[in-house]
């Protein structure tokens, strides 16, 4: 079971890479898609194995949780706000394609020295899934200040979620329940905010590019 | 004496087995466009067609063009006689490695962008200078790759990475193997140029990347150039194939039987391999010449990863 | 009690759903602020009496201790005295045709839910909950802070969303580390429990605590408005309404600090010395206070004025918990007390200017004193004690600050920080004096106080700041120091 979750691990952060390099939004939206069926799918596979060894169901009703929310329902609704807002912004980022590629592996090679020389965190495979998950983390970080367009600054934050949970997935087997269930339930408002936000902006200021906002300076 | 008998057989399966596979993609293609589609056997009857006409050459051409299609046929021969069929077979050429493979086909491509400026015509080098983009950009990926593979099979030597990746029982559920497996889909899909990187079925020279340094020749020369890229496409699916679907004997059985029925297996693979191709071909457009580089910097950085993932695993 | 205290908010979020009359929104605003007052009074006394309050319900998950209650407390008179204000406010907005009835309700829903996080975030033991509540608490008021739907409001909205959101999510890859340290010393049902953590603290992994302690203070910094990670306090402070800019100031960058606070506690038991964790945040309080001075100095609108303030006073309370003396930690809990009343007290004070000027820019106010008389006295004397002018409160505190730098002889940091409150002084002076002489030459504005409800709760909070500021009551002092004795826990 562990060679499953080593490979779900790796690639969860190839799909990082994937969103990294792709310029439209709606492949975001699919993209992150894909990385959220595959973390529902880790999650799933380590509910079932602590079913067996312990009889908890706690990882697979958040397995199923996260396929509700992340696969079904916040892509549908980021895919309604792109739908309603106009394009103007043609080239969505500052740096082009494969600078930013490089950037991300520099990311995990970065992550990688910096766990590796702290112990505690070191203990053969779980070592390689936290420096996936951290660095899934920065990938997150990184996409969302590279991209000029609101969705893609949420994208990003939802990418940093991701990588978070799947980091306590991996490191500690879990949080506990109820934090668990409060997480999903503030990512789910916080999308729903953002996209009204997202509207609303469209509306005062026509465009959905994130560098017009630059009226309150000093 | 009975290596000999091997190489025979290898080559002959190769040659022949390789037009097939360009016959199941457009098959496969045709049948999701709704369309009957040429027969699975067009490009056998298309090759004949060609060996019965002249051939016809620009007498401003030197003799780089006339020699270019015997290069490129007998470099893909060649190494298609490096790569792993079946373990069964062993051709003698254990010095075999993945570094003699690449160069012999740099070689070929070397010969025929040559040969494509050679005729002074303006779409001749328009692809030759587009191949040479692709080619270069995609290379590093193509050579990490395989040596992280070689890393973990502490051998380049092709037969050997078969005979370990068989005693390793699932090879793709490992995070190396996976990545590598990846990324080695979009080496195929650039060395071979197939959409999204060029399109094989297009007319339109100002989009041809492959085809445009096809134009010129005729005849026996372009059986021989259509063959050596049919070779290609097949030897470098044999690498995915073998190197990361290594199953390839049924238990129990041995002789000349076991080496027909691992054939009929290899064969097999092949068919499911084109037919993914095919799918992909079918589901992606080509991409603007001027973001390959971002598919090639992807290659490259998740060929690194796997890398990475290698040092750290360390198995 | 804790339950009334916390049911109260929701009850009040959901009559306001369903009711839709003006006054009489405003009758349950006020007294659901009043009743929640006095359900904390009589919880200080239990704390005041027993030390802590721990109820069993939901496993044990809430708990009130010397600590909690004190920013509690602050989180509630702040509360009442701004929905006292905000009847007055409304009124007036509602007058000038700046809002439609119907924004009312959404105001005073969203308003009360953000109150209802805040105090979830301080009565929990379990760190999980907490962030859940502090994160709750961006966005139960992104909307307030985009309420008038300006150009403005909304990009201060959009930026505080999302640079909140992605700190809180930072702070929850520390509180994953934090989980990760104890994950051999804890059983399941304690796993982020803080008694737990800071009984058993001396017997968690150091070195993932560092990392964890690392990303919580980023986390939290950035809710609390520490430099770097403060870009979005002075956008949001200053385009929200003025009530609703007390709230953000004087209430929810304590409630960030208190989680801070908190895993210092922890951390420091465990490495058994503060010299990582007060490194850590002396470098973000100096580095706060200094951004807050250089950006004062050039500032032309006034509520601008008072968030970069309120970054550098927040900077002040960083360096004094990270000297960690008893001392000084009896000076930042203090400081908190007296910096939320003054500032508070400063932002309700300029919703009436904004109110009655209609601008925001320091350089078209003039004649303040004369037109808004009571005002605007409050405003001058509330100016000259958020820049550390005796006999007010925040001079106390940030004197006790200051005798327990120079007592750990740390003299370069105390001489520093000494050097930039006079330079803040010198800012705050040059800029904001210039309102309050002259004469007012537009003729649409009338002299005359406005919201009379709303000068009651600043004067109120004027008087407060006062008191303190001349003697601490003997009850205050104890719940301070018993406060201070739970972070410090016996370490020096």
């Amino acid at each position: 079971m562990s060679d499953y979750l080593d490979v779900l691990s790796v690639l969860i952060l190839l799909s990082s890479f994937i969103l990294m390099a792709n310029k439209r939004t709606k492949s975001h939206i699919r993209t992150f898609r894909i990385q959220a069926a595959m973390i529902a799918l880790a999650a799933g596979i380590m509910g079932i194995d602590s079913l067996y060894k312990e009889g908890q169901f706690d990882l697979l009703v958040v397995c199923a949780v996260i396929i509700a929310i992340k696969v079904i329902y916040i892509p549908h609704l980021l895919k309604k706000v792109d739908a309603n807002v106009e394009y103007k912004v043609e080239k969505d980022f500052f740096l082009n394609i494969p600078i930013l590629i490089i950037g991300c592996c520099f990311i995990v090679v970065f992550t990688y020295f910096s766990i590796s020389t702290s112990e505690g965190i070191n203990a053969g495979t779980l070592n390689m899934r936290v420096v996936n998950s951290v660095s899934l983390i920065l990938i997150g970080l990184f996409f969302m200040i590279s991209r000029k367009k609101a969705i893609g600054q949420i994208v990003g934050f939802l990418v940093i979620e991701n990588g978070i949970f799947v980091t306590a997935m991996f490191a500690t087997q879990g949080m506990p329940f109820i934090v668990d269930m409060g997480m999903f339930i503030d990512l789910l408002s916080a999308v729903m905010i953002l996209g009204i936000m997202v509207f609303k902006i469209n509306e005062k200021f026509k465009s959905v590019d994130i560098n017009k906002l630059k009226n309150l300076r000093g | 004496m009975i290596n000999v008998v091997y190489a025979v057989i290898q080559i002959v399966v190769l040659v022949l087995a390789a037009p097939l596979v360009n016959g199941i993609i457009k098959k496969v293609k045709a049948l999701t466009q709704k369309r009957k589609g040429a027969p699975l056997f067009q490009m056998y009857y298309d090759l004949f067609k060609m060996c019965k006409k002249t051939v016809v050459v620009s007498d401003v051409s030197s003799w780089i063009l006339k020699v270019t299609p015997y290069i490129v046929f007998s470099t893909a021969v060649a190494a298609g006689l490096l790569v792993p069929v079946t373990t069964l077979i062993q051709p003698g050429w254990f010095t075999g490695d993945i570094i003699i493979v690449v160069a012999i086909f740099a070689l070929g491509r070397f010969f025929m962008m040559l040969a494509a400026l050679d005729t002074a015509s303006t779409f001749g080098g328009m692809g030759s200078s587009r191949e040479a983009m692709i080619s270069s950009l995609i290379e590093p990926s193509i050579l990490v790759t395989l040596f992280t593979i070689g890393l973990t099979a502490k051998s380049t030597a092709l037969f050997p990475i078969m005979n370990f990746m068989k005693s390793t029982g699932t090879p793709l559920i490992h995070p190396v193997y996976i990545i590598a497996f990846i990324t080695f889909f979009i080496i195929i899909i650039t060395e071979t140029s197939r959409i999204p990187v060029d399109d094989p079925s297009t007319h339109l020279e100002l989009t041809m990347v492959h085809e445009a340094m096809l134009l010129e020749y005729s005849g026996r020369n372009l059986a021989l150039m259509e063959l050596g890229a049919a070779i290609k496409q097949l030897v470098f699916i044999t690498l995915l194939v073998n190197i990361f679907i290594p199953l390839d004997q049924l238990i129990g059985v041995a002789g000349i039987a076991a080496v027909a029925i691992s054939l009929g297996i290899y064969l097999i693979k092949v068919v499911c391999v084109s037919i993914i191709i095919a799918v992909i071909e079918v589901s992606t457009v080509k991409l603007r010449l001027f973001s390959i580089p971002n598919l090639a910097a992807l290659s490259f950085i998740l060929s690194f990863l796997g890398f990475l993932q290698y040092f750290v695993f360390g198995r | 009690m804790g339950f009334v205290l916390l049911a109260v908010p929701v009850v009040a979020v959901v009559l306001f759903l369903l009711i839709r009359s003006k006054k009489l929104q405003y009758a349950i605003s006020v007294s659901a602020s009043t009743i929640i007052m006095i359900a904390a009074a009589l919880l200080t006394r239990d704390v005041m009496l027993f030390g802590v309050v721990e109820y069993s319900a939901l496993g044990g998950v809430f708990y009130i201790d010397s600590l909690s209650i004190l920013v509690l407390d602050i989180v509630v008179i702040i509360g009442l005295m701004t929905s006292i204000y905000s009847v007055g406010y409304l009124e007036e907005e509602l007058k000038h045709g700046k809002l439609d009835p119907g924004r009312i309700r959404i105001y005073y829903v969203l308003m009360y839910s953000f109150i209802f996080t805040m105090m979830l975030a301080l009565t929990v033991k379990n760190m999980g909950i907490m962030w859940i509540a502090i994160e709750a608490t961006t966005l139960a008021s992104t909307f307030l802070v985009g309420f008038y739907n300006g150009k403005d409001s909304i990009e201060a909205a959009w930026k505080y969303i999302i640079i909140c959101s992605v700190g809180i999510a930072i702070a929850l890859l520390g509180i994953t580390f934090l989980q990760l340290s104890s994950i051999d010393v804890l059983k399941g049902s304690q796993f982020l429990d803080w008694t737990a953590l800071y009984n058993h603290a001396a017997a968690l992994n150091s070195s993932t605590l560092r990392f964890a302690f690392i990303f919580i203070v980023i986390g939290f910094g950035t809710k609390a408005g520490l430099a770097p990670m403060h870009t979005w306090l002075p956008d949001a402070h200053s385009q929200a309404p003025s009530p609703i800019s007390a709230l953000l100031s004087g209430v929810l960058l304590n409630c960030a600090m208190y989680g801070i606070i908190r895993t210092i506690a922890i951390v420091n038991r465990s490495l058994g010395s503060s010299v990582f964790t007060g490194r850590i945040m002396i470098t973000f309080g100096i580095l706060s206070i200094l951004t807050a001075a250089i950006f004062i100095l050039t500032q032309k609108d006034y509520k601008r004025l008072l968030a970069y303030s309120s970054i550098e006073h927040m900077g002040i309370i960083a360096v004094a918990i990270g000297i960690f003396t008893p001392l000084s930690v009896f000076g930042a809990l203090l400081h908190m007390i007296n910096h939320s009343f003054t500032k508070s007290m400063l932002f309700l004070s300029s919703g009436n200017i904004l109110q009655k000027y209609d601008t925001k820019e320091i350089s078209k106010i003039k004649g303040m004193l004369k037109i808004l008389p009571v005002t605007g006295t409050v405003f001058l004397l509330g100016l000259f004690a958020i820049a550390g002018t005796p006999p007010f409160g925040v001079f106390s505190s940030e004197f006790v600050i200051i005798t327990a730098i120079f007592q750990k002889n740390i003299f370069w940091i105390g001489i520093l920080i000494a050097v930039v409150l006079a330079v803040i002084f010198a800012g705050i002076a040059h800029t904001m004096f210039k309102m309050f002489y002259g004469t007012n030459t537009s003729a649409e504005i009338t002299a005359g106080e406005i919201n009379i409800p709303g000068v009651i709760a600043i004067v109120v909070l004027f008087v407060l700041i006062t008191v303190t500021g001349l003697f601490i009551p003997n009850p205050l002092k104890e719940l301070i120091e018993k406060a201070g004795n739970i972070i410090i826990g016996g370490q020096v």
